[in-house]
């Protein structure tokens, strides 16, 4: 029995997804446009096991703000289409820029894997990077690869295969953002957790972007509790 | 403490940032590549007229806009 499995690569600009998804699914790819949009929309498909995996090329994005097309197109498609797991391409050469990212796929409650790609690139430049205790913070399986050698490809399935096999709960990390900002959020929460909106998104991430006046979640509210 | 902005520091000065003013989508941008407070800046090198500015920050390097970086405040750390 074939089990299938849908993932999504998304990461920085040039952090190596779209290396990481030809080592993935090789010939087995195609091309089109997000619906509505002309930014291309890459797919592929691969085997592993016995899983058929369905695999989709993100546009590389330093957020998840609805401040451009791209943007907007990796948070809906994380948070409308759900994939099983999400893969986080991080330049591991450019840690501290690249896991704001990171924090904020947490924050939206993706089931993360992180892969920290361009590890010869970090090792050139004198960088030891404590795997383990970056996975016990983050929460997350944490797999070193260097893509453009298509090194790391089947430990990356191997930990793909095993989060959707585990079931394992996403990551609990939480940001702490000060007491002030806490007891906003924490209203904010209770309001949202009866609204219906809250079944699509974490009420946490909603009440941040709620915050962060994030026009496209404030429009979706409004449209949202008409009532 | 000797405060200025981004866009009057020379090359080779370093400062920690206190301040990202603007407004906007490149405002946001610049918050999202990690211009934000307390963080520490290079500056790089600095194009005739002012105009890009290039500054190193938490390891990487990043082109600036002379109008984005005037309304970048820093504490400068002397040498
Ligand atoms: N040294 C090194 N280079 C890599 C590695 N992975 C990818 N690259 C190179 O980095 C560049 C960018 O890789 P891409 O896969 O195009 O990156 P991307 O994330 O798809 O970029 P965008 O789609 O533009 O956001 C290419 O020249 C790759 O060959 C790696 O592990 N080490
Ligand atoms: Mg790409």
């Amino acid at each position: 029995m074939t089990k299938k499995l849908n993932i999504a690569l998304v990461g920085n600009p040039n952090s190596g997804k779209t290396t990481v998804f030809n080592n993935l699914t090789g010939t087995h790819q195609y091309v089109g446009n997000w619906p509505g949009v002309t930014v291309e929309k890459k797919e592929g498909t691969c085997r592993y096991q016995d899983y058929q995996i369905t695999v989709a090329d993100l546009p590389g994005v330093y957020s998840l703000t609805a401040y451009s097309l791209d943007e907007i197109i990796a948070r809906d498609f994380i948070v409308e289409e759900k994939p099983d797991v999400v893969v986080d391409i991080v330049d591991a050469g450019n840690l501290e820029r690249n896991l704001y990212l990171t924090v904020q796929l947490l924050e939206m409650g993706a089931r993360l894997i992180v892969a920290l790609n361009m590890m010869d690139e970090a090792g050139g430049r004198g960088y030891r990077i404590d795997l383990e205790h970056l996975s016990y913070h983050l929460g997350t399986p944490v797999v070193p690869m260097v893509a453009s050698r298509n090194r790391g490809t089947q430990e990356l399935l191997g930990q793909i295969a095993r989060i959707a096999e585990s079931r394992v709960p996403p990551s609990g990390l939480r940001i702490d953002y000060g007491r002030e900002v806490e007891e906003e959020i924490e209203k904010l929460e209770d309001l949202i957790s009866q609204s219906a909106l809250s079944r699509l998104y974490p009420a946490r991430w909603l009440a941040v972007k709620l915050l962060e006046e994030d026009e496209e979640v404030t429009k979706k509210f409004k449209e949202g509790n008409v009532d | 403490m000797a405060t200025k902005s981004l866009a009057q520091m020379r090359p080779k000065e370093r400062g920690k940032i206190t301040k990202v003013g603007g407004s906007g989508h490149t405002h946001r941008r610049i918050l999202d590549m990690g211009v934000v407070p307390s963080t520490e800046v290079t500056v790089e090198r600095v194009a005739p007229l002012g105009d890009p500015i290039e500054i190193k920050i938490k390891g990487y390097h990043l082109s600036l806009r002379k109008e984005e970086a005037v309304q970048i405040y820093v504490e400068m750390i002397e040498r």
